[in-house]
């Protein structure tokens, strides 16, 4: 049993969410209320769409610690944009824009600095959450336009939310650009093995500024999203998401060591840990243990990691 | 007249009736400050395998590195087809239809045989690969070198033969002109081998120019039309082949010292107690399938030998004796008559076992630590080897608790002492080891052995892209181990050279023991029926 949990990554994400749904539904039924499954719904696309993101990078064996502070400086973007009365279609071309460029510094400083992903990142993560500080002078802005709102929570065929649907979009499209083209099979060769990667005349400064353009943008997307689903942006906007969309990933099946990528894990996962987050939400648990729950399922996530790379390097697991 | 002209004309020339299609001239290139190539013309004809051979360190890396585009030369330059050429990086060179298969493997792991191959040439039609027709030219070359592999199996999973099976692929397919192939049989079988040059064969029909650099002298003889001897970085033979010899040959190789071919079968006299205790007994080994009912000995000052084709079984026996593989219950081994468990390497170092694998690269040297620090480092956490590497520290704590600072000088003694018996070739402890050519490396790795002063060592293909001085020197190393009173076992591919250094051998063949044999009464030929079964 413990073998084929192993063997199958997405087979535990999907184990574990349905335990997890039975377990909260029986502490409180409102778990399954249409208001708290929506909730999750939106709460989780946001989470899958920056998370595949973060899965480009880490299936190039790198790490995007700014992600969050994307989410928050492109919500601000947007709120503050929106308040000034620019047409929303500019302004959603803006938040993207941001995220795009923001994205490209980050590749800068990791391709022409020479700095590894982790250290560029934290330090670019210090400077757009200045200037996200900056733009609110630590205050919250509101929106008074809907339409952003219902773009997020707004209800398609009557049923599904409109992130879900934007997050379908974008896992299609991210799927495509992974297996389908030279560009993705790249990342996961540079992951894999930057040595036969740059022998087979692999750019990895290209490939690393588009992966990472890729991650800031879907972050900004996440942002704006996020402001329309609030009605409003502040600074604290994605304070934690960076862990969390690593956590995401982790979960998912994607190695930390990189050379492969697990999309619809990816979008398993984060659908568990959101049900899991409104879960103890309804069950009443002190937010104040929340870091504690989800601390504790990356390293059980991390564990069952190592232990496949044991395994398969004792030769008892063929995978 | 015409005669006078033609006893001028050097040897290359003979052939010069066909294009030359690759023309290096005058390379030269220095590295930290040391020149390494002085000025190497070289061409390659199509339709031809020009083999070129050298020691270790003779420079024929340098010059594949830079044919490829890997590396760029100080001075001097390459012709493609009369043209200059400047190769900027691997893509370039690859564009222009210059292949290689490297001598190093280059797979990513983590994705399968198709995606390997076409790494960095995938077929594509408005962005997007064409994996359908992809996936049928991989089939069909894999069909050729007679992989069973599925194109959507994961490199990982892939033993070693076949994953050099897949390097060779990954050259093979496409569009190119020129093929260089650096050692590209010494993961492979007689079988394996022989479709390789099957393969050879119909390239250069196709008017493919070949370069072929290899340490196995036979064959180079049995494939190649010409042949270019380098020693220390200059040309001193060109040879059509069927001019010249392989004595010959190793004597351009080797220049001053080609005393040191040992020229026979000769093994050095061995002492050991006949009926001496065995340092290792292993009973009824199982595991997991892969070994079946192995059972062996190993006496002190003894050396064995394991043979079989890659995939008998070897390999896996060697991990499993050193903790590296799970053993099956009912599995009984003793050292020195002491039931003992090896369940992990740190074990089986504490119990005075040492392994030298086959890869080097992957579990052998520490790659970003010079030379001093790749032979003694791993000595220092052992405890006992400890108190035995300083016979003469002042510092008594170090040697009774184990405890406390290593002197320096201890250990550049210790390194300085295991570079001169080894005859290492190196311009310093504080070289980084990845600089050295591969048999030095080896020769560092056996040197970290060495100084451990093992009851057993286990020597997985010990001289696996080594040039023949370096192996006569790593030979006689082992004699001398095991005079000093070293259990040993080597496992490899090469039947002389367990024929050289084994008192006996055991043959493996589907993970089980099909015969044991005494080498002072058997040949290679008796061994290799007992191998094909």
């Amino acid at each position: 049993m413990l073998k084929s949990l192993l063997k199958s990554e997405s087979l535990a994400s999907l184990v574990a969410l349905v335990i997890v749904v039975i377990a909260f539904t029986a502490i409180n039924g409102k778990f399954l209320s249409r208001l708290n499954v929506e909730g999750i719904v939106v709460s989780a696309s946001i989470s899958a769409i920056v998370s595949l993101g973060m899965t480009f990078v880490i299936a190039m064996r790198a790490l995007d610690l700014s992600v969050g502070s994307i989410m928050g400086f492109v919500a601000v973007i947007a709120a503050v944009m929106l308040s000034y009365n620019f047409p929303l279609p500019l302004v959603i071309a803006a938040a993207l824009l941001s995220g795009v460029g923001l994205g490209l510094a980050n590749a800068l400083l990791i391709t022409w600095l020479q700095l590894p992903s982790f250290v560029a990142t934290l330090a670019s993560f210090s400077v757009i959450f200045g200037l996200s500080l900056i733009l609110t002078h630590g205050a919250t802005v509101t929106i008074h336009n809907s339409t952003l709102s219902q773009l997020v929570i707004g209800r398609v065929f009557g049923v599904v939310p409109c992130a879900a649907l934007i997050a379908a979009v974008v896992f299609i499209v991210m799927t495509i650009i992974f297996i389908l083209t030279p560009f993705g099979r790249h990342v996961a060769a540079i992951g894999g093995e930057a040595r036969a990667a740059i022998g087979a005349g692999v750019n990895i400064p290209k490939v690393t500024t588009g992966v990472f353009m890729i991650s800031g943008t879907l972050a900004g997307l996440g942002g704006m999203m996020t402001a329309g689903m609030l009605q409003n942006a502040d600074s604290t906007i994605g304070t934690g998401a960076e862990l969390m969309s690593i956590a995401v990933v982790v979960v998912g099946g994607t190695s930390l060591m990189g050379g492969r990528g697990n999309l619809p894990g990816t979008v398993l996962a984060a659908l568990l840990l959101a049900s899991i987050k409104s879960g103890l939400n309804v069950a009443n648990v002190p937010s104040l243990y929340e870091g504690l729950v989800f601390g504790g399922i990356l390293i059980i996530a991390l564990m069952i990691d190592g232990m496949r790379r044991t395994q398969r390097r004792k030769g008892m697991l063929v995978v | 007249m015409p005669d006078s002209e033609s006893i001028a004309r050097s040897d290359h020339d003979v052939a010069a009736k066909a294009p030359c299609k690759l023309r290096a001239a005058g390379l030269r290139k220095c590295f930290g400050g040391i020149e390494v190539l002085h000025g190497i013309d070289l061409d390659l004809m199509a339709g031809e395998v020009h083999a070129l051979i050298g020691e270790n360190g003779a420079g024929k890396s340098t010059i594949i590195n830079i044919l490829s585009g890997r590396i760029s030369p100080d001075s001097g330059q390459v012709e493609l087809d009369q043209r200059i050429a400047k190769f900027g990086n691997p893509l370039a060179a690859k564009r222009a239809g210059v292949s290689i298969i490297a001598q190093e493997l280059e797979l990513v792991p983590t994705l399968s045989i198709l995606e390997n191959v076409f790494l960095g040439a995938e077929p594509t039609k408005f962005g997007i690969i064409r994996w359908g027709e992809a996936r049928k030219k991989v089939a069909a070359v894999l069909r050729e070198l007679g992989i069973e592999a599925e194109p959507s199996q994961l490199t990982r999973t892939l033993s070693i033969a076949d994953q050099q099976l897949v390097e060779i692929a990954k050259a093979i397919v496409g569009d190119f002109r020129v093929l260089i192939m650096d050692e590209p049989t010494s993961a492979l079988n007689l079988e394996e081998t022989s479709r390789l040059f099957k393969i050879i064969s119909r390239l250069k029909a196709e008017g493919v120019a070949i370069l072929y650099v290899s340490h196995r002298l036979w064959e180079v003889f049995d494939i190649a039309d010409r042949v270019t001897v380098l020693r220390d970085g200059q040309v001193v033979q060109r040879s059509l082949t069927k001019d010249t010899n392989s004595a010959y040959v190793i004597q351009s190789m080797l220049g001053s010292k080609s005393s040191l071919i040992s020229g026979g079968q000769s093994k050095s006299k061995r002492n050991f107690v006949q009926s001496g205790r065995p340092v290792l007994d292993v009973r009824d080994l199982n595991s997991g399938g892969l070994l079946r009912n192995i059972s062996i000995s190993v006496k002190a000052g003894e050396v064995v030998g394991f043979a079989g084709v890659l995939g008998s079984g070897r390999t896996e026996l060697c991990e499993a004796i050193y903790g590296l593989r799970k053993v099956d219950a009912g599995t009984r081994i003793l050292l020195s008559d002491r039931p003992v468990e090896l369940d992990e390497p740190k074990t089986s170092s504490r119990y005075g076992i040492f392994l030298l694998s086959e890869d080097r690269k992957q579990e052998g040297i520490f790659p970003h630590l010079d030379l001093r620090e790749n032979v003694v480092l791993p000595n220092m956490l052992n405890k006992s080897a400890r108190g035995k590497a300083n016979p003469t520290s002042e510092n008594n704590i170090a040697r009774t608790t184990g405890f406390g600072v290593v002197s320096a000088r201890d250990e550049l003694n210790i390194f300085e002492a295991m570079r001169r018996s080894l005859n290492i070739k190196c311009s310093g402890w504080a070289n980084k080891v990845t600089q050295l050519s591969g048999g030095n490396q080896q020769k560092i790795l056996f040197a970290r052995g060495r100084i451990a002063k093992p009851s057993l060592m286990i020597l997985s293909e010990p001289t696996r892209g080594v040039d023949v001085g370096a192996k006569e020197e790593i030979y006689a190393a082992i004699d001398e181990l095991a005079a000093d009173g070293t259990g040993i076992i080597v496992s490899s591919s090469e039947i002389p050279e367990l024929l050289r250094l084994c008192d006996r051998i055991w043959v493996l063949r589907h993970g089980q023991i099909v015969s044991e044999v005494k080498s002072a009464e058997t040949d290679e030929e008796a061994i290799l029926e007992i191998m094909a079964g």
